[in-house]
């Protein structure tokens, strides 16, 4: 390959990455909330179904974007109100409740749409990406970086205010003294459960944007499964990032990068390497990572664990 | 040998008016019952199966059911049971994979007609119904090389229906041009739209101007993909028809109406004419498999090359040109 | 990473002098929760078909009656309850012990290529060598393959949640890569295995029935592994360590050692699922061997409360779910998925029932 042409397979590279990465970086940053307040919520797969079906049904029926969005978050959020009452109110175990969660995401959304939805024609109308003006015709990297649709920039927003909620305000404080030492939390005067509710609201209403990212933002058609597997994904990327909202960002955009090389290795007809391999890529070096970087350390020391009230 | 389609045509319309109408009416009530492997509400290969078995409805009166089993072979045997033991006469199970059950259960039912489709099997009432897809692609892969400088196919998963279909379009291609390049990617599922839609991204910007995707539920993805990348970039509508997702992209359809090859098949079994081999649809059955331009979009294809391909065609459907050969 | 608060769960049943009347009272009560939580399950499914239009009353009289037609079907549900008493028992160990093995889809995976290459590579020996091999095969690779989630834990503490869904995927894509590659059967087009050698084939009960004998083995090991947990001193260990991890380091309990054997437990169980189904039921590796059995097994422990024993009476359960939701569908057209609704509403109600026992006890 010369230059010229890597900098293009390099720039269409990141282009893709960065959109793949999307709703791992909604999905997981919103995970690193909820277990920052000592939750975890292994239903995220079942959430983002939630998400993706609700946002594609409003705006299916709306035609309007922004309401499919506001649908796919507050039906991830009811959907993470179901978890909360299981897990903070009764108490259950959170795994348990999950797991349940995720089968029950998978059954509805599809019952659902194979009830309702025998045909979609041309499905909906997806946001449209928007240039923005100079820096999107710089060469190579411009389209990557400055030609992509609304909710793939606001990952970036996102981010920083979530990043800000958790360190600059009272409230993150709060939530992270929450997942390490709820009993001071609570001796202070402050409700655990309430902050564990809030946590478990945000988790899965930004679970509910990525999932709905899917089907408003990418394709126009809501399919069957058609999260596969992110939200799993979404779970290592919270452990490899360290349970902080830069770093989930940044480790979902490596794990988009490794999902689009993935897909155009496989277009190079010169590579040998079986596809399935570089399909495993991903899976392989999050194991590998979770080993380098012995992710316990810095888990939340309450994580999973029920507060019980003096 | 393959079964001659015109001679058992025919056949099933001599015996239909020997038989005549009173004949019909005493036969028993016509009972389908259908197998899928996932679910027909998605557009793609359940859907194909989906419409044959409401072909079979709305052309012979028969009564139908359908179940989906979500990939699980441990059910294939209980489901082809189940139907054959309530006395449906005909079960279609879509997909090779359900060919070992069927083969097991119709040794207990030597009455009911199994069909399977994409498969080649012909065994006693065991009968294997494949469209042979690298014969439209094929035509596309020639398109596609006299008009473009690169093709992408972006597949699913690697199965029978999905390589022949490449190989078709590859042999087609390089029937024009032996070094015409095109590259191929498997995502590895037919869920992820989104995977589909970034591998055709991905190729249009290392210069495919030909992408086709084919990946049952995901394949809506790709022609997103194409949509997106404006007029210079072409495609063909594979199996349903997508000209509205992508309307200024697609050149041609290919259209396969399962149905009528399936109503067929089971008009002839009604008839007490099961087919005596496997059954392959191809280009020669015009009723089942059709490759026709658009006219009414931006782009279409010239035509000199439409005069070609048409000779080709007939190529095809005469059997002079092998499509799914290995290159 | 996660703690379950078992001690509750352990001491809710109510004293007795009568050792078998005792046994008794426990297995009463236990029973009470799992039954209510499926009758509740099953009032959402019928509100669900109800609302969207179907027949509500359906979810009982086709779905749990109409699975048992004749004695075939039976048999069809026994075949489908056999991966899942295999998973859902191995994993009440390896719950007790407090690990989170997500993983048992990726063993049963694992498991199934191991006897495939057993059962496809080897010619002319006996059914009693070669059908044990295959087994033997089978849960040694599930084994292994939870092991190295085991040993990343005991050694890295990485979190098995995440190291065995990783494997989970890893698991599966080899699959299709090795069926669309190295052991594709070179006599066909399609991506499968070649067959398994005669010999190889799980025996059958009865000839012209699919149902083979892994039920019986099924059976046999969740009593066995109930009697493990119950009865021997690395039983015990388990659970210690399960219940408190540094309580049990105190006691001089090896945690990594324990943690080892729960996990490679159920595992084996998985692998040797994964064999069966290979062995016994289609003969071929296929690229989708399981419709999510492993998944569906979580279930299979939870509603057991863990119990290997009552992992035999979950698991054929969700066999009749199963085998239901596909009658439900050719009888009414009710998407099949269904079932994934209703065994989700049975994990909640258990959980809430559960609770809610807790709380009358403690009021009483």
């Amino acid at each position: 390959m010369d230059d010229m042409m890597f900098l293009t397979f390099a720039a269409t590279l990141v282009g893709a990455a960065w959109r793949l990465a999307t709703p791992l970086i909604f999905a997981s940053i919103g995970e690193v909330f909820s277990e920052r307040a000592g939750v975890l919520n292994i239903g995220l797969e079942g959430t983002m179904l939630v998400g993706a079906f609700c946002g594609f049904a409003a705006a299916f029926a709306t035609g309007s974007v922004p309401l499919g969005l506001i649908a796919g978050v507050a039906g991830g959020m009811a959907f993470g109100l179901i978890f909360a009452v299981f897990t903070i109110t009764i108490k259950a175990d959170q795994i348990v409740v999950g797991a349940a969660l995720n089968l029950l995401g998978m059954g509805l959304t599809a019952f659902l749409f194979r009830t309702y939805y025998v045909s979609t024609g041309k499905g909906i109308e997806i946001a449209q990406p928007i240039a923005i003006p100079f820096l999107s015709d710089l060469p190579f990297f411009g389209e990557a970086f400055f030609k992509q649709n609304l909710i793939v920039y606001s990952t970036v927003l996102v981010t920083v205010l979530a990043a800000l909620l958790l360190y600059r305000t009272s409230f993150g404080l709060t939530l992270r003294a929450v997942g390490e030492h709820p009993k001071a939390v609570d001796v202070a005067g402050r409700n655990v459960a309430a902050y564990r509710y809030g946590a478990v609201l945000i988790g899965t209403g930004l679970a509910g944007l990525g999932g709905a990212f899917l089907t408003l933002g990418h394709s126009n058609q809501f399919v069957e499964g058609i999260t596969s597997g992110r939200g799993f994904i979404a779970l290592a990327v919270v452990v490899f990032a360290r349970w902080s909202p830069i770093g989930a960002f940044f480790v979902s955009m490596l794990f988009g990068l490794f999902y689009a090389l993935q897909l155009m290795l496989q277009a190079q007809s010169s590579i040998v390497v079986p596809y399935q391999l570089l399909q495993a890529l991903p899976y392989i070096m999050t194991i590998v990572t979770l080993v380098v970087v012995r992710g316990k350390s810095a888990a939340p020391s309450k994580l999973g664990q029920p507060y019980e009230m003096r | 040998m393959r079964l001659s389609r015109r001679t058992f045509l025919e056949g099933v319309a001599a015996l239909s008016i020997a038989m005549s109408v009173p004949a019909m009416a005493k036969a028993e009530e016509l009972k389908m019952g259908l197998l899928v492997p996932g679910s027909v509400s998605e557009e793609g290969w359940n859907r194909i199966a989906y419409n044959a078995l409401k072909g079979v409805e709305e052309q012979l009166g028969a009564k139908i059911s359908y179940v989906e089993l979500q990939q699980n072979p441990a059910s294939f045997e209980k489901a082809f049971r189940d139907y054959a033991s309530q006395g449906y006469q005909v079960i279609l199970g879509h997909g090779f994979e359900f060919q070992d059950a069927a083969l097991e259960v119709a040794q207990d039912y030597p009455d009911t007609h199994f069909l399977i489709s994409s498969s080649h099997v012909h065994e006693g009432n065991v009968i294997g119904l494949d469209t042979d897809t690298s014969q439209p692609f094929y035509l596309m892969g020639v398109i596609a090389a006299k008009m473009g400088r690169k093709a992408g196919l972006v597949g699913g998963m690697e199965i029978p229906p999905i390589q022949v279909a490449f190989t078709g379009f590859k042999n087609g291609a390089r029937s024009v041009n032996p070094d015409f390049p095109i590259s191929e990617a498997y995502i590895g599922n037919f869920t992820d739209t989104t995977a589909a839609k970034e591998a055709a991204l991905s190729m249009i910007s290392a210069g495919a101007d030909f992408v086709v995707p084919n990946a049952s539920g995901a394949t809506v993805g790709g022609y997103q993909a194409v949509a997106e990348s404006g007029p210079d970039v072409r495609s063909f509508s594979i199996f349903s028809d997508y000209t509205e997702v992508a309307p200024n992209n697609i050149l041609g359809l290919y259209v396969a109406d399962y149905a009528q090859g399936v109503v067929e098949v089971v008009k002839a079994i009604q008839a007490g004419n099961a087919p005596t081999e496997n059954v392959v649809f191809g280009l020669k059955d015009t009723k089942v498999m059709s490759f026709t331009f658009r006219d009414d979009g931006p782009v279409s294809v010239p035509e000199d090359i439409r005069a070609e391909v048409k000779a080709i065609s007939d190529k095809i459907a005469a059997g002079e040109i092998k499509t799914d050969t290995a290159p | 990473m996660a703690q379950v608060n078992q001690g509750v769960r352990e001491n809710v049943y109510p004293q007795a002098t009568n050792p078998f009347l005792r046994t008794l009272a426990q297995i009463a009560i236990s029973a009470v929760t799992p039954i209510a939580a499926v009758l509740v399950a099953l009032g959402c499914g019928a509100v669900l078909l109800w609302l969207n239009g179907f027949n509500g009353s359906d979810v009982v009289t086709v779905m749990i009656f109409g699975s048992f037609q004749d004695v075939r079907s039976f048999g069809e549900i026994l075949l489908k309850a056999t991966p899942l008493i295999l998973i859902g028992a191995g994993l009440c160990v390896a719950f007790r012990c407090s690990i989170w093995n997500i993983g048992a889809e990726g063993q049963l995976y694992v498991g199934a290529i191991a006897a495939t290459l057993v059962g496809t590579s080897i010619d002319g020996l006996s059914v009693w060598v070669h059908v044990p091999l295959v087994m033997l095969a089978g849960a040694l690779a599930g084994a292994a393959w939870a092991g190295i989630a085991g040993y990343l834990k005991v050694r890295f503490q990485a979190s098995e949640i995440v190291t065995t869904i990783m494997l989970n995927y890893i698991a599966i894509i080899m699959t299709s890569y090795l069926v669309t590659g190295p052991m594709r059967d070179a006599s066909a087009a399609y991506p499968q295995s070649a067959r398994l050698v005669r010999e190889a084939w799980t025996p059958r009960i009865v000839s012209d029935m699919r149902l083979h004998i892994g039920i019986l083995v099924a059976i046999v090991l969740a009593v066995g592994l109930y009697i493990f947990l119950q009865r021997s001193s690395r039983g015990f260990a388990l659970r210690v360590v399960g219940l408190n991890p540094h309580a049990a380091r105190y006691a001089g309990m090896d945690v990594r050692r324990n943690v080892m054997i729960a996990i490679c437990i159920s595992g084996a169980l998985a692998g040797l699922a994964g064999a069966f189904e290979v062995a016994g039921v289609t003969h071929r590796l296929y690229q989708n061997i399981s419709p999510g059995y492993g998944f569906e097994g979580i279930a299979v422990a939870l509603l057991a409360n863990n119990n290997p024993l009552a992992a035999i009476l979950s698991g054929g359960l969700f066999a009749v779910l199963r085998s239901g939701s596909e009658v439900l569908q050719i009888t009414s057209q009710v998407p099949q998925v269904l079932v994934l609704v209703i065994q989700g509403i049975v994990i909640l109600s258990v959980v809430a029932f559960a609770k809610f026992r807790d709380i009358l006890r403690i009021v009483s």
